[in-house]
């Protein structure tokens, strides 16, 4: 570790502090301290035939030496605090990550600046993380998670000629092809001083936020061309993308691009209306008590009005992913073959009930008093807390957590109606699909063949029978010229 | 390989093996009312069991208006014992969200709804943990709810039946990955007649056997959620008096006598064993090396010695993962999963080759590694390295009360004792190069070995 005067000296050798953003989250009684540095650069800013390059420069930070330590030195010098540094990538911000305790801070906050103002781009670090992200693309994702794959098809086929239209890892033919001057122009182009927010939380000393700020400034100069982001494609009917695969079980993800983020008058209400159909990984929404509760078809469903990653072992979600452009989904998670065809109706069934129907006093009240309450579990610690305060500022809305409270309260049954009138649909979607025997599928969906629901138990009530019937014919309007199959290996290619 | 505890919905842990061990040194955390000072545990906490068994334990922690509670069944898939019941812990852990005369399934749910609470459950080899993080103003609620499910259960055949299918699901929806069958066969070839033969979801045939169960599962509940099995964990902000007195009040009339399961002990292995998977999916290939060590003991050293070992082996900063994975490229992942374990378990070595080519030389490298650790001397710093990563790492997580909930949650499960974590940490600290040289020698040897390969489809 450097001793704390060469520290100093390096500190002070940097230019005066420019007026860099912060977000500031003191917590004086903790022995911890936080930072989340963001750049407001993400996939957008892959130049074309290079996607997967700002993912691979954030990882080449990362996960690769500095200009005084190779990878090996950073890891091992790190180990020791038990700390890390971690980049999440994201189509419109990339933050880097890490938490360190006190004790440590200075050797700490070296090696953290370190990586992200002196990266190494060692040629050897490059074919290393180049191949890791190839192979996520190429072997995790086609061949190992039939779930992230459904969901990053869902991407795919939701925003075809956008840019968020490829994974941010990329594909795979570009990632060949892609250099280490690549990386370098993108580094100098994107990860700049003028491109960056500073946030710090935790029992960390004052004068930390001018030796970050100062830290930073060595950071090159200027800030990319911002990509023009158009309005996705408009979906005409349900569109379907059908990812051959031989599986075990079907994976199901549905969406539409939403005109909503938080910084939306309506965004209140929505939350209320879709944690009432499928709050995740919850028992609560229509959708897994109707799809798991009732009929044993699977093990989860759940539905979104924001990009969803769920952070690590928790329930909620990763935050500093935020966007400009939003989209709405239900996640089916894998359900028997036999029961795709049930399952993808009885999913749009209950979102063309909530539009129909839209919730009563009574949900409301209930759906109000639950976020009310469980929005407190979502910023437990102070690296979740900073983090929805940076997701605030982007939005340009007030501290997020610290307002729903009242927002809640001050919803009218009227407005979380309009609001569903006004943004959910159950007619033009797009759905991605991978399964066994896509063709088959395809033509069951296109040409609407019923689809009886079978049990194997007893005992079923009357209504969930009769319910059934009219499910296993519920017409989905399904568009044939804009509907295709993949076979897995050519997806992502 | 993916060691992710079977839960009613929940994936809990990284896909990829992580070092199991979060775990510190004495001088660190800042000391409270209750503890001693060479505790590692650094808030007061109060252990009491009741008349009928129960073990009720109180840890106030400061998340304010947060209060988690745990009830800790220690009865996992370690208790499955009856050929075809495999699974069984886990699938029943589903059961206990479908009601009793009092709380239906709905309004279990709808009571946990208007806390805002998330209540869930998972189950792993030797505990069935049932946690939510509630509100502090919820807790006599919860108290009430939560004792009424251990005491009165009550479920249909036909609700039966339906569960079952979820935990279908739950296997499908694990199954597309790779390493969860490398993981399966690995456990099933290294062990041959103890329980933890097989994973806690169990094997496909049993759980598609499950439905017709039922009697089997008021059996299961009738031996296993019994109060002298059970302990309830609350940790947060309340007043521990008060809630108490509240855990007396509605558990006190919960009377099951105890029952003993007969685990069948594992023989002694006197050979190297192997197997093969052949997956259907384009997958780089697998290799995973597991070796059998003993049960958890925080009071000899073995358990921390091993659990070191694991570190300074096979973790990120190891000469064996910085040659494969960074310097020459062999491999692009390396990870190490030594659970501790109430019985003899496995030390697991897994790596993802780039090249079927080099699966053999992979293999033999880390078996090389294990061989070299039972000769060589560790140096000093990089012992100091670790008991600084085990300590800052344990310190660091104690910023909630679900991690302070789940890291006592994990000495419960082995020990039934919350201070086992202070003596286990005490056990860290004294370990020595000594110690590290006769754990290797003792456990990590080719006659306890059992090696897996897994290869894919076409790349």
């Amino acid at each position: 570790m450097l001793a704390l005067s060469l520290l100093t000296a390096w500190w002070a050798a940097a230019p005066a502090a420019a007026a860099t953003p912060t977000v500031l989250l003191p917590v004086p009684s903790s022995p911890l301290v936080t930072f989340r540095i963001q750049f407001a650069t993400g996939a957008v800013d892959d130049p074309d035939g290079r996607q997967g390059l700002t993912r691979l420069t954030a990882s080449m930070l990362s996960q690769g030496g500095t200009r005084s330590y190779s990878y090996e030195e950073i890891v091992q010098r790190l180990y020791p605090m038990a700390a890390s540094v971690t980049a999440y990538v994201d189509k419109e911000v990339t933050t880097f990550v890490g938490t360190t305790h006190v004790d440590n801070l200075d050797a700490y906050l070296d090696l953290f600046m370190q990586v992200i103002t002196e990266p190494r781009f060692d040629p050897r670090d490059f074919e290393r993380i180049r191949t890791n992200q190839v192979n996520y693309l190429a072997n995790s994702l086609r061949g190992s998670n039939d779930e992230e794959l459904g969901k990053q098809s869902l991407g795919v086929l939701l925003y075809g000629g956008h840019p968020y239209g490829a994974p941010n890892e990329g594909v795979v033919s570009n990632l060949e092809t892609v250099t280490l001057d690549d990386v370098k122009a993108q580094y100098a182009r994107c990860f700049t001083r003028d491109n960056v927010t500073i946030g710090l939380a935790g029992g960390y000393p004052a004068a930390l936020v001018e030796r970050v700020t100062r830290a930073l400034q060595s950071l090159p100069a200027g800030r990319p061309a911002r990509r023009a982001l158009a309005a996705p494609s408009p979906i005409v009917d349900v569109e379907v993308l059908a990812v051959e695969k031989d599986c075990m079980a079907t994976a199901i993800s549905i969406g539409y691009p939403i005109d909503v983020t938080r910084s939306d008058p309506d965004f209140c209400a929505l939350l209320v209306a879709n944690s009432h159909l499928g709050e995740h990984r919850t028992f609560n929404g229509r959708l897994m008590t109707r799809m798991r509760e009732v009929r044993g078809l699977n093990y989860g469903d759940y539905s979104y009005i924001e990009h969803f990653v769920q952070d690590g072992g928790s329930t909620y979600p990763l935050t500093n992913l935020t966007r400009s452009q939003q989209y709405f989904s239900i996640w089916i998670r894998p359900v028997q073959h036999q029961h795709r065809h049930f399952a993808l109706r009885l999913a749009i069934w209950e979102l063309d009930r909530l539009v129909r129907e839209g919730m009563t006093q009574e949900d409301l009240d209930e759906t109000r008093t639950f976020l009310k309450n469980y929005s407190r579990l979502w910023a437990q610690d102070q690296s979740r807390r900073l983090g929805y305060l940076m997701d605030s500022r982007f939005y340009g809305t007030d501290d997020y957590l610290a307002t729903l409270p009242a927002k809640l309260d001050a919803l009218t049954l009227e407005q979380v109606n309009a609001a569903i009138k006004r943004h959910l649909q159950c007619d033009r979607l797009r759905v991605a699909i991978v399964t066994r025997g896509a063709d088959e599928f395809l033509t069951a969906l296109i040409t609407n063949q019923a689809s009886p629901m079978t049990y194997d138990a007893e005992g079923i009530p009357e209504d969930v029978i009769a319910e059934d019937r009219a499910i296993a014919v519920y017409k989905l309007n399904v568009n044939r010229a804009a509907s295709k199959i993949v076979e897995v290996e050519e997806m992502f290619k | 390989m993916n060691p992710t505890p079977t839960c009613l919905d929940s994936e809990t842990l990284p896909t990829r093996w992580v070092r199991s061990t979060l775990a510190a040194g004495a001088l660190l955390l800042a000391l409270a009312g209750g503890a001693t000072a060479r505790d590692i545990f650094p808030f007061p906490l109060t252990s009491r069991v009741l008349d009928n068994g129960l073990t009720v334990v109180l840890v106030p922690f400061d998340s304010p208006g947060i209060v988690a509670y745990y009830t800790i069944v220690r009865a996992g898939s370690r208790n499955e014992v009856e050929p075809g019941k495999s699974g069984f812990a886990h699938f029943f852990e589903h059961m206990m969200f479908r009601g009793t005369d009092r709380y239906s399934g709905p309004e279990f749910g709808a009571l946990f709804r208007r806390l805002g609470s998330d209540p869930n459950a998972y189950t792993s080899d030797d505990v069935t943990v049932y946690h939510a993080l509630i509100g502090r103003d919820g807790i006599e609620s919860v108290i009430d709810a939560e004792s009424d499910r251990f005491m009165n259960l009550k479920y249909s055949e036909s609700d039966f039946r339906q569960e079952a299918k979820a935990v279908l699901g739950e296997y499908n929806k694990n199954y597309s990955d790779p390493e969860n069958k490398l993981y399966e066969k690995l456990r099933d070839t290294a062990f041959t007649t103890h329980t933890y033969r097989h994973t806690t979801i169990g094997f496909l045939d049993d759980i598609r056997a499950m439905p017709d169960q039922y009697s089997y599962s008021l059996e299961f509940f009738r031996h296993f959620y019994t109060p002298s099995n059970c302990v309830v964990l609350v940790v947060g902000d309340f007043d521990p008096e008060r809630t108490l007195q509240m855990v007396k009040k509605y558990y006190g009339a919960w009377a099951v006598p105890p029952f003993e399961p007969s685990i069948p002990a594992e023989p002694a292995q006197k050979e190297p064993r192997s197997a093969h998977v052949d997956w259907q999916n384009q997958t780089l290939p697998y290799v995973a090396v597991a070796f059998k060590i003993p049960a958890f003991s925080a009071k000899t050293r073995d358990s921390a010695a091993l659990d070191v070992l694991a570190a300074l082996l096979f973790d990120e900063t190891s000469p064996l993962y910085q040659a494969l994975v960074i310097q020459e490229q062999k491999v692009d992942e390396l990870s190490v999963y030594a659970p501790f374990r109430r019985d003899p378990g496995l030390f697991m070595v897994e790596a993802r080759v780039k090249d079927q080519a080099d699966v053999a030389m992979v293999r033999d490298r880390i078996y090389q590694t294990a061989d070299d650790a039972s000769r060589s001397t560790v140096d000093a710093v990089k012992l100091a390295a670790v008991k600084s990563n085990i300590r800052y790492s344990f310190a660091m997580s104690l910023d909630t009360a679900r991690s302070v909930a789940g890291h006592l949650t994990r000495y419960i499960a082995l020990t039934g004792d919350p201070s086992s974590i202070n003596e286990m940490y005490q056990r860290y600290d004294e370990v020595t190069p000594d110690d590290l040289k006769r754990v290797a020698a003792a456990y990590l040897t080719r006659p306890r070995s059992t090696e897996v390969t897994l290869s894919g489809g076409a790349q």
